[in-house]
């Protein structure tokens, strides 16, 4: 059966920087996922950290750390593997701006609302300048892509609340572009327009349109252009330096709901060095069972035709998602399970997963549920003491303790628990050989 | 549209039997105004089970009810086809009901006059294959489901062809005696604040659970015993057909197909405030479990939403002698003179199911003709509704197959789940504005399904900023309905916005009272994903308005 | 059991169509849909599959709606899904998207005739039997323009739709002469154990137009020690199954069933080098026909594709690797039916073990044939579209062969490109044949 020194079960964030990383050391991984979920479904990153009244990501990081929350060991990988991931996402041409130092500001959303952030990918970066008080914002769409509404953001951004005390520019108006071909469409999705970008021709006539209709409605003042993320995926690099080149003002992209092109370029980037470095990736196969013995996993079984497929492993990371992921799920008796090691899950009672207001600031008690480890992403069993297992790491939004949501922590977690994952294991990996050869050096990528 | 002045007769409650009695005073030709405090059945009619009765689930108690029942039935399948979808029905003895109640069964629609049919268990399976296997006997009836709000909306369009109006948000604040007859009614718009007067000669009160509350308002005492049934949609059809235990009425046995859903009901629990419940998990847990015994998959299947309406029972008083004082036709409804606590020109219809609404009018309408002088016959049995011409009933690919004969795809779709585009938001909103995305969602589906709202109510809060905007700009003024926010910064941009701001976060907030009793499962995994993306990308918590407070207005859109 | 396999267990067991309950709506099926990507005809996975499923009427009411529309599916674009089966791959939550567009189209043409078109295009062993007897004028008519032509008006074959040779004689015929002349006379008197031989089944590709694949395979398996039995078999019927036509795909099920089983029953494996035909005896008889009976299940748990079992023999340390060299570049596809099978890309694995030889993943989602999808003249364009970023690269490559398991997509491929395309077992089969070259012939035949 194939071997792998460590399989990486999720294709998120996390799973993706620890294959990678592990990967580069010269592991021999395989992760293996059953979909996508939070790449397809977030703005693109970087959240890692912003909670109320932290000044920067730095700051915010050492303000969780001081609780009882991942960062509080996960603390000290956050820079490297920030620096790490930025840097490889560079070199694959998918550059990001802002670093933990960035001072965390707000941003314009596609629903006219505000998010404070402070790396992004350099495509939503234009954002995070300061406002000058001259400055007009344009918000500018296709017309008929009913996920962008430029009017209603507009309208929505005018107003001072939305900005919550930050500077904003004055004055915010919205337009709709006119492409061609697009009131004949059934289908148009963020992937359709992307895709159109993609296109040098049809890029080039889109981009002409969109220039003339920003000149008119700025009419010669000063200030920025808020553009759907749309704008390439393949040839995102292409499309925005053409974008950036035409327009009278500097644009920035504005992530929407799914699909997640920002989300789906970070993606891509990430399978990519994770197959040049000779790991593999294998969406759509989901974990039946995994084989433990000893107290430690030798092997996991995917579902494959008739059958399933084992792999064995040396170790193993779990980076499978939190309730939203679907790597916890909550039974119909009250209870969340982590479903596929049965590892322990610390959660609230069932009557406390919910407050009753949807839209409570404090959000959800709900949203920390997940799984308690020790300082080196080890999990822990019921007693909150013991290693649950002795070769398995848990990495990502699997990991109890954060609330995301309020902490705008995610990416932040995901990246420095996969980092560390990926180095406790490399570092394992060196001291004990794993010994065997991979099955096959596969030369085709 | 403006107060009348002076009309013949008001009638208070905008449900489907408030709307039946407009109708049928209209058509015999008194002048006549409703009035209705929220949007058109947002009461206990916005929130039953979908059912068109075929008497069956009455067959053993009350003969009387199920003949009304399957009277009403065939009337309403007449003239109010395409909101009714002939589903059929059936009743099943599962291993847990009785024999004596399934032996007699047959009997006791017979007796009633209820159609019905027994059928091999074997071939009820066969069409059915998520039913128990276990079923003993079956036995179909002419049960159906049925949508209230393309109903009410035909019962007053035919109301208005005959030149009487109907009034949403303007709720009833007062009423003027003079001697033993009221005089004047006072209003007050909901929306504005507005205060208005109608002088009227008769008032009929349809406000089911809240008759109390308005009777009162003339000093006349109902007692009102709102009993609460909760009822859970499950995301899809596990049967076509209505499916009834063959037993005495309980909890959790009764699955109604509705459009693209099937809702299992339900509970009945005495409340003592129409507008205060709350659904509690040990309900949910309970329907789960009865409704197993139907379906035994069932605890597999994914559960949208919990949702709670309030039955509208009326406790007549311990000294009441039958017959005299009350005109009680059945025990299903009642017709309360109020002239027997001293007021002459006031009646109040209590009790009843929406499968027989026509009916209670009829008879409403007869007692309050009969006072006033007027001999016109009711004719509502005979005409079919306006809006209803389609001639055949409402089946469940229609939406689907429209929408593919003008093209299909995804591209206009604001609400992908229930297939609803953006022609058709933006001809509710030309007909409905200033109205809330509630009642945008009660018109058209909007939010109805899976995803519950996630991913269209942003889209029609986008259109509706839009189309303000739109007005604004060909008018110069602000759009009506955009004072009713207050406290938002200078500019009708930024009233726009509020208003589509409030609209979507009251949106979220109510459909989460709904999904928060049966957070589990995939449905508590679509709750999170969704949060990640409204504050995560979406950053929704920048804009929510004032926190949720206890009781509101937005409480007062119920939502289904 | 745990909670972990009640939740497992809840995920599984239950019909294609109840999976709709577990659709998010978050849209990712929809970032892959090949044919989404190419046509408005086609509304996307999302729309088509758990969507529309809510308005497909589950029992069997009496027909209501307008006549022309069946209640069961009252959508006709469901037609133009390709059952590519990406979208099944990458939905997080599990929901049978694939599946539950093939059943809707199949419902589509419950209670009517089959088109011409269709019900010809299924009728492999029919068409296959007629064009081997008179294949010199088969092969005539079937690559001429005029008669192609003919064939488009009539019954809506695409006049290009690629179209294979009609061998002269078919694999069956060419095997039992091959016995007869055997001293035993082909009895099964000493027919060989499991360890020692496998059952093989052809399908129609390798009978009817492509013999030599199922040669190089017996070869290779006798190169490794296994005999072959090739029992009397019918068309898988899959083609029956992709056209709506159950009935008569149950009725071959069972014909191969009865034969197969009683071998699957004594241990032998069934090997196949059509990853269709593979597929549908691993799990469409189950999913698609709803067919549990013992004999299919027999056959499904039995079945295997000849790359997943030489791979096998090598993790077990049984595979004859004494390679020898191919200096070539070899662009590979894989086709959507592995995908399904869910035992990854055994292919690549073994032309790793061949020396110099430079196998590459073109690593495209569709070719677009999809089946008999892409004959079809209404499909044959968006087919086309489909596959033509895979025939770029392949063009592209300059390689003089190109390899895939599938036939009709062998078939797509060169057709468009010009390239060969050979089944991976042919590229074994001359890697052997190489290292007898190389070492004087010790090879036996």
């Amino acid at each position: 059966m194939p071997h792998a020194d460590v399989v990486v079960i999720g294709a998120g964030l996390s799973g993706l920087v620890a294959a990678a990383r592990l990967a580069e050391t010269g592991a021999t991984v395989t992760l293996v996922a059953k979909g996508h979920a939070s790449t397809h479904w977030g703005a693109g990153g970087l959240d890692v950290a912003a909670p109320v009244g932290a000044g920067t990501p730095a700051e915010g990081v050492a303000r969780l750390a001081a609780e009882d929350h991942p960062y509080s060991f996960l603390g000290p990988d956050v820079a490297p593997s920030v620096a790490w991931l930025l840097e490889r996402l560079e070199a694959s041409g998918l550059p990001y701006a802002g670093t933990l130092d960035t001072p965390i500001r707000r941003v314009p959303t596609a629903i006219g609302g505000t998010r404070r952030v402070a790396i992004v990918p350099a495509a939503q970066a234009a954002a995070l300048r300061p406002w000058d008080r001259d400055e007009l914002l344009v918000v500018a769409g296709p017309a008929g892509f009913k996920d962008f509404w430029p009017a209603a953001i507009a309208d929505s951004l005018g107003r001072e609340s939305v900005w919550q005390g930050a500077d904003r520019p004055s004055h915010v108006t919205g337009v709709s572009v006119e492409l061609a071909g697009i009131a004949d469409r059934n289908n148009l999705n963020a992937m359709h327009l992307a895709r159109r970008f993609d296109d040098p021709a049809q890029r080039a006539d889109d981009i002409g349109r969109f220039a003339a209709a920003v000149r008119k409605a700025a009419g010669g003042r000063p200030g920025r252009v808020a553009v759907p993320a749309v704008f390439g995926l393949g040839e995102h690099a292409e499309a925005w330096e053409e974008l950036r080149a035409r327009l009278p003002l500097e644009p920035f992209e504005i992530p929407l709901v799914p699909p997640s092109i920002p989300g789906m370029r970070l993606w891509h980037v990430l399978r990519e060095r994770i197959r040049a470095a000779g790991g593999r990736v294998q969406i759509g196969e989901a974990v039946h069972r995994i084989h433990v013995e000893g107290g430690r996993v030798i092997a996991v079984e995917m579902e494959a035709a008739a059958r399933t497929h084992l792999i064995r492993t040396e170790a193993l990371i779990m980076a499978t998602g939190g309730l939203a992921g679907g790597g916890l799920v909550a039974t119909g008796d009250g209870h969340i399970v982590e479903p596929l090691l049965n590892l322990h899950v610390d959660a609230p009672e069932h009557d406390a997963w919910l407050v009753a207001d949807a839209l409570d600031p404090s959000g959800h008690p709900i949203e920390a549920a997940g799984i308690a480890t020790d300082a080196g992403l080890r999990p822990l069993a019921h007693d909150g003491r013991t290693v649950a297992l002795a070769n398995v790491l848990v990495a990502g939004a699997l990991l109890a303790g954060q609330r995301s949501l309020r902490e705008r922590c995610g990416d932040g977690i995901a990246v420095a628990s996969g980092w560390r994952a990926a180095n406790e294991l490399a570092t394992d990996a060196a001291r004990t050989p794993i010994g065997r050869e991979p099955l096959a050096v596969r030369t085709d990528q | 549209m403006a107060v009348p002045h002076t009309v013949d007769v008001l009638v208070i409650g905008g449900g489907a039997t408030g709307a039946g009695v407009l109708r049928d005073l209209a058509r015999r030709g008194l002048k006549s105004v409703l009035v209705e405090r929220s949007d058109f059945g947002t009461g206990t009619t916005g929130r039953y089970h979908g059912l068109l009765h075929s008497g069956g689930r009455y067959v053993g108690k009350d003969k009387l009810a199920a003949r009304e029942c399957i009277d009403e039935n065939r009337v309403l399948r007449r003239i109010a086809p395409a909101s009714i979808e002939d589903t059929g029905g059936y009743f099943v003895a599962t291993p847990d009901d009785p024999d004596d109640y399934v032996e007699a069964f047959a009997e006791n629609c017979g007796l009633s006059g209820v159609d019905f049919d027994e059928v091999r268990v074997a071939d009820l399976l066969a069409r059915e294959p998520a039913l128990n296997p276990k079923i003993r006997r079956a036995f179909r009836t002419p049960d159906g489901s049925i949508e209230p709000w393309q109903l009410i909306e035909s019962t007053l369009a035919d109301a208005k062809r005959h030149g009487s109006t109907a009034l949403t948000y303007h709720r009833v604040v007062g009423m003027e005696l003079i001697g033993n007859r009221i005089s004047e009614v006072t209003l007050r718009d909901e929306r504005t604040g507005t205060v208005s007067r109608v002088w009227t000669r008769f008032v009929v009160s349809a406000a089911g659970a809240w008759a109390g509350q308005i009777a009162a308002l003339a000093n006349v005492a109902v007692e009102m015993t709102p009993g609460k049934g909760t009822m859970l949609i499950y995301n899809h059809r596990m049967t076509d057909a209505v499916i009834n235990r063959c037993h005495r009425s309980s909890d959790g046995d009764i699955m109604v197909p509705v459009h693209t859903v099937a809702i299992l009901g339900t509970t009945d629990i005495k409340v003592p405030d129409p507008d205060e419940y709350e659904i509690t998990r040990a309900e949910v847990v309970r329907l789960v479990s009865e409704g197993a015994k139907m379906f035994p998959d069932l605890p597999r299947m994914r559960i949208l939403r919990a949702y709670a309406g309030v039955r509208p029972l009326y406790q007549p008083p311990a000294d009441a002698v039958p017959g005299v004082g009350n005109r009680s036709i059945s025990r299903a409804h009642a017709i309360l003179d109020h002239a027997d606590q001293g007021v002459e020109n006031f009646v109040s219809i209590v009790g009843g199911k929406l499968t027989t609404h026509r009916l209670m009018a009829e008879q409403t309408v007869d007692v309050v003709a009969a006072k006033m002088g007027v001999t016109t016959r009711c004719t509502t049995a005979e005409e079919m509704l306006p809006g209803q011409e389609a001639g055949h009933t409402y089946w469940l690919g229609h939406r689907l197959a429209d929408h593919e004969e003008e093209g299909g795809g995804d591209a206009a779709l604001l609400c992908e789940c229930e297939l609803v585009d953006r022609r058709m938001v933006d001809t509710y909103l030309d007909t409905h504005w200033p109205c809330s995305i509630d009642d945008v969602r009660r018109g058209t589906r909007v939010g109805m399904g899976p995803c519950q709202g996630a991913f269209c109510t942003f889209r029609v809060a986008g259109l509706v900023a839009e189309r303000l905007d739109q007005h604004t700009a060909a008018t110069g003024l602000p759009a009506p309905g955009a004072h009713v926010v207050d406290g938002h910064g200078p500019g009708t941009g930024a009233l726009h916005a509020a208003i589509a701001d409030r609209a979507l976060t009251g949106f979220l907030r109510e459909r989460f009272k709904g999904t928060r009793p049966i957070a589990e499962g995939r449905q508590l995994q679509e709750l999170m994903m969704t949060n990640g993306i409204y504050v995560g990308v979406l950053g929704l918590d920048s804009m929510a308005s004032a926190p949720a407070p206890a009781v509101d207005e937005e409480s007062l859109h119920a939502a289904r | 059991m745990t909670i972990a396999d009640i939740v497992r267990e809840a995920a599984e067991e239950r019909p294609v169509s109840a999976s709709s309950d577990e659709c998010l709506k978050c849209n990712v099926c929809n970032t892959v849909c090949p044919v989404l990507r190419v046509t408005d005809l086609f509304a996307g996975p999302k729309y088509e599959g758990p969507q529309a499923q809510r308005y497909r009427m589950a029992g069997l009411q009496q027909i209501q709606g307008p006549d022309s529309v069946n209640p069961k599916s009252p959508d006709h674009s469901v037609d133009y899904c390709s059952g590519c089966g990406w979208c099944t791959t990458v939905c997080p939550a599990g929901v049978k998207i694939a599946e539950m567009n093939s059943q809707a189209r199949g419902r589509l043409r419950e209670g009517r005739r089959p088109k011409l078109r269709d019900w010809g295009l299924a009728q492999t062993d029919l068409v296959g039997t007629m064009g081997v007897l008179f294949s010199p004028f088969a092969n005539f008519a079937f690559h001429n323009r005029v008669v192609r032509a003919a064939f488009e008006l009539a019954l809506g074959v695409h006049r290009k739709a690629p179209f294979p040779q009609f061998s002269k004689r078919t694999f069956q015929s060419t095997w039992k002469r091959r016995q007869a002349r055997r001293p035993d006379g082909g009895t099964t008197k000493t027919r060989p154990g499991p360890d020692k031989a496998v059952v093989y089944f052809h399908g129609c590709s390798a009978n009817y137009y492509e013999p030599h694949v199922a040669e190089a395979a017996i070869w290779v398996l006798k190169r490794n020690g296994f005999e072959t039995i090739v029992p009397e078999q019918v068309c898988c019927g899959l083609p029956l199954i992709s056209n709506g036509l159950y009935d008569d795909a149950r009725e071959r099920a069972c014909k191969n069933g009865s034969v197969f089983a009683e071998y699957a029953r004594a241990g032998y494996r069934i090997v196949g080098t059509s990853t269709s035909c593979t597929h549908t005896l691993k799990a469409e008889y189950e999913e698609m026909l709803d067919m549990r009976d013992a004999d299919t299940t027999a056959v499904s748990h039995a079945t295997w594709d000849i790359c997943e079992f030489l791979l096998d023999l090598h993790e077990e340390g049984r595979l004859d690797t004494n390679f020898g060299r191919l200096d070539e570049d070899l662009p590979y596809h894989a086709p959507c039916q592995l995908r399904s099978h869910g035992i990854g890309l055994p292919a690549l694995d073994l032309f790793a073990l061949v020396p110099g030889l430079r196998a590459k993943d073109m690593d495209h989602d569709c070719c677009g044939i999809a089946g008999t999808y892409g004959m079809k003249k209404e499909k044959y364009p968006i087919a086309m579209k489909v596959g033509a970023p895979l025939f770029e690269k392949v063009k592209a490559s300059g390689a003089t062969v190109a390899a895939c398991d599938s036939e009709t997509c062998r078939w797509q491929i060169e057709t468009a490109t010009g390239v060969r395309t050979r089944h991976p077992i042919e590229i074994l089969a001359e890697a052997y044949r190489a290292a007898d070259k190389a070492g004087g012939g010790t090879a036996a035949d």
